[in-house]
């Protein structure tokens, strides 16, 4: 059964549709959606937790329509918000425990929770301090911890790497896969970096101006789109030529050539063939995806 | 948990930091009137701040010890003086007597009520839980009208105690004044609701908190200014009927209404506005529910 289904799901605004026909429908695991800034991820993210409504069409998450069900919905519901939600004032024990109970939890599983809620996200003495003193990195936790805290059955976590250095990323994005795979929570996060979807989720939804691009699993489209770098001294031509050879499809940029092997990369033929042209190797490395990487191979398979 | 003993938590903490662990929820949600009422306690514990800095405990502290001065002083005097019955304070005169603390109390409290979650963006956090939009605007406002029986009720049983004790006969003193509570209570319930809800409804239009305060106060004080120059120096028919757009006086009239006052000559606007008291107590309740239905209105539509 779906976790989420959504049903010819719009939402326009007077001057832009930021959700046109969503058809999507989402299996329980950790799910990535993914889109350029303004493609339409939190809008689709609001009106799954209904803050906002649709303008026409439906959805269904955990079972329950979003239109007439929402109180009920919102029990089970987790939402880690992008922007800043935490009242500086409190110190987040507190403000933690009191999410708790307005999710309906009572008051003593509330506290209890709270404690092990923000130690799991990892906040640690901390979290008897002012929220006012906290760092971003606190913060992102904090907010997890909120949105965890009452034991949702799915959640929903709105850029959650947003303003972390690279260790707190790390911590952060094991935190999300810990808690997607081992308490078998469905996640549904959006970001705009495919790096963190590649090492994080197993589902993909991606969106562009409002309309569904792209769902399937993550695997599956990483396979198709493997690309490795060759970056090499002197002239890369007469290797590009020889692997092109060998029946690999090749390109050159600078000093670089890409190859995208059908299955097991040929880094064997690779040495070899640097070795007796007499080129120095600088690097060879899977490359990174970039979001136009993907619109590019969904585009043409559009075409195609 | 709490079987296991604290040393072998503490052992295992250290062990492996995050792997101690998210637990799954078994127990109960109490849903939607568990997370109002969750709401109201948080929301009355701000309004006197707290759980929060000693910062934000000053004001109201200071607003609601100046309105109990009367009643001390009664208390005072009636020690000091055994003989006779000495009312320094009536009842049906305390609020005109405290006017300028009650705007000035809602001014500085109804924004950390209800302005704040706008202002920290915790309000996401709410409407993405089991409660309603309109749940959450009522729960604020029960909480600010609570909040107000602090500056309204408290002291008039202070004062009553006080003129009791003033008597050297306390149990008679009850007995021929015990008719006097209802009005008491009722006055405190009224003044309290109407007060409430012109704060929350003006303090919900705008996250800024300073904006919010003089708003409060402007909307109390500026209509009682024109009332009382229109009905003392105009003295028309049409000119008195605006002591009915001042809420300070609204609360006067609707006092000496609930307890029978004799206005003759006391020299308030609503004796020299030649209305009867009951109409003051129909234009408190029309005012109070018109804000209500704005408070309502401004949390239907506000973005979260």
């Amino acid at each position: 059964m779906p976790v989420f289904e959504t049903n010819a799901l719009s939402k326009h605004y007077p001057s832009v549709r930021a959700l046109d026909e969503l058809n999507v429908s989402i299996e329980p695991g950790i799910v990535g959606l993914v889109g350029a800034n303004g493609a339409g991820k939190s809008t689709l993210i609001k009106l799954l937790l209904g803050l906002i409504q649709p303008t026409s069409g439906g959805a269904q998450v955990l079972g329950y329509d979003i239109r007439t069900q929402g109180l009920e919905l919102r029990q089970y519901v987790g939402y880690m918000p992008e922007h800043d939600c935490l009242p500086p004032e409190m110190n987040a024990t507190e403000f933690v425990a009191h999410m708790a109970q307005v999710s309906g939890l009572p008051a003593a599983a509330s506290r209890e929770r709270a404690s092990e809620a923000l130690r799991y996200a990892g906040l640690f003495e901390a979290r008897y301090r002012q929220i006012a003193g906290y760092s971003t990195g606190m913060k992102q936790r904090a907010k997890l911890a909120q949105a965890l805290v009452h034991d949702p059955r799915i959640v929903f976590l709105d850029e959650p790497t947003n303003g972390l250095d690279p260790a707190g990323r790390d911590d952060m994005l094991d935190l999300i896969r810990r808690t997607g795979h081992q308490m078998g929570i469905t996640i549904v996060m959006a970001t705009h970096l495919l790096g963190e979807i590649e090492r994080t989720c197993d589902q993909l939804i991606v969106i562009d101006a409002g309309k569904l691009l792209h769902q399937g699993s993550v695997e599956e489209f990483t396979a198709a789109t493997e690309t490795l770098e060759v970056e090499v001294t002197g002239d890369p031509g007469p290797l590009a030529s020889r692997l092109s050879a060998a029946g690999i499809e090749v390109t050159t940029e600078g000093q670089s050539v890409f190859l995208r092997p059908d299955g097991v990369a040929p880094y064997d033929l690779v040495r070899d063939s640097v070795v007796e042209l007499g080129l120095g190797l600088v690097r060879i490395q899977q490359r990174r995806h970039t979001l136009e990487d993907l619109f590019r191979v969904e585009a043409s398979e559009v075409e195609a | 948990m709490s079987s296991q003993h604290p040393l072998a938590q503490a052992t295992d903490e250290s062990s492996s930091i995050y792997d101690l662990g998210y637990r799954r929820y078994e127990g109960v949600r109490l849903g939607r009137r568990h997370a109002i009422l969750a709401l109201y306690r948080e929301s009355l514990r701000a309004a006197f701040g707290l759980g929060r800095s000693w910062s934000a405990k000053v004001g109201p502290a200071i607003l609601i010890f100046i309105a109990l001065v009367p009643g001390l002083i009664q208390i005072i005097v009636g020690a000091l003086i055994p003989a006779g019955e000495i009312e320094l304070i009536r009842h049906d005169g305390y609020y005109s007597g405290i006017k300028f603390i009650l705007a000035l109390y809602v001014g500085v409290v109804a924004p950390d009520v209800v302005g704040r979650d706008q202002r920290t963006r915790a309000l996401t956090l709410y409407f993405t839980r089991p409660l309603s939009r309109a749940d959450y605007a009522l729960g604020k406002l029960a909480a600010m009208t609570t909040a107000m029986l602090g500056i309204t009720l408290v002291p008039q049983l202070l004062l009553f105690i006080g003129n009791a004790l003033s008597t050297d006969d306390f149990a008679r003193f009850a007995s021929d004044n015990w008719d006097q509570l209802f009005p008491i209570v009722g006055t405190a319930l009224f003044g309290s609701w109407l007060i409430a809800s012109i704060g929350t409804a003006i303090a919900a239009q705008t996250p800024q908190r300073a904006f919010a305060t003089v708003g409060i106060i402007v909307a109390f004080l500026l209509p009682t200014a024109i009332a009382a120059v229109f009905v003392q120096e105009f003295d028309a028919s049409w000119t008195n009927a605006s002591a009915f757009l001042s809420p300070l006086d609204l609360v006067d009239g609707m006092t000496y209404w609930l307890f029978r006052t004799d206005l003759s000559g006391n020299g308030s606007i609503v004796e020299l506005s030649g209305y009867a008291p009951v109409w003051f107590g129909v234009g408190a309740g029309v005012l109070a529910l018109t804000c209500d239905a704005l408070l309502l209105r401004r949390y239907a539509k506000v973005q979260a």
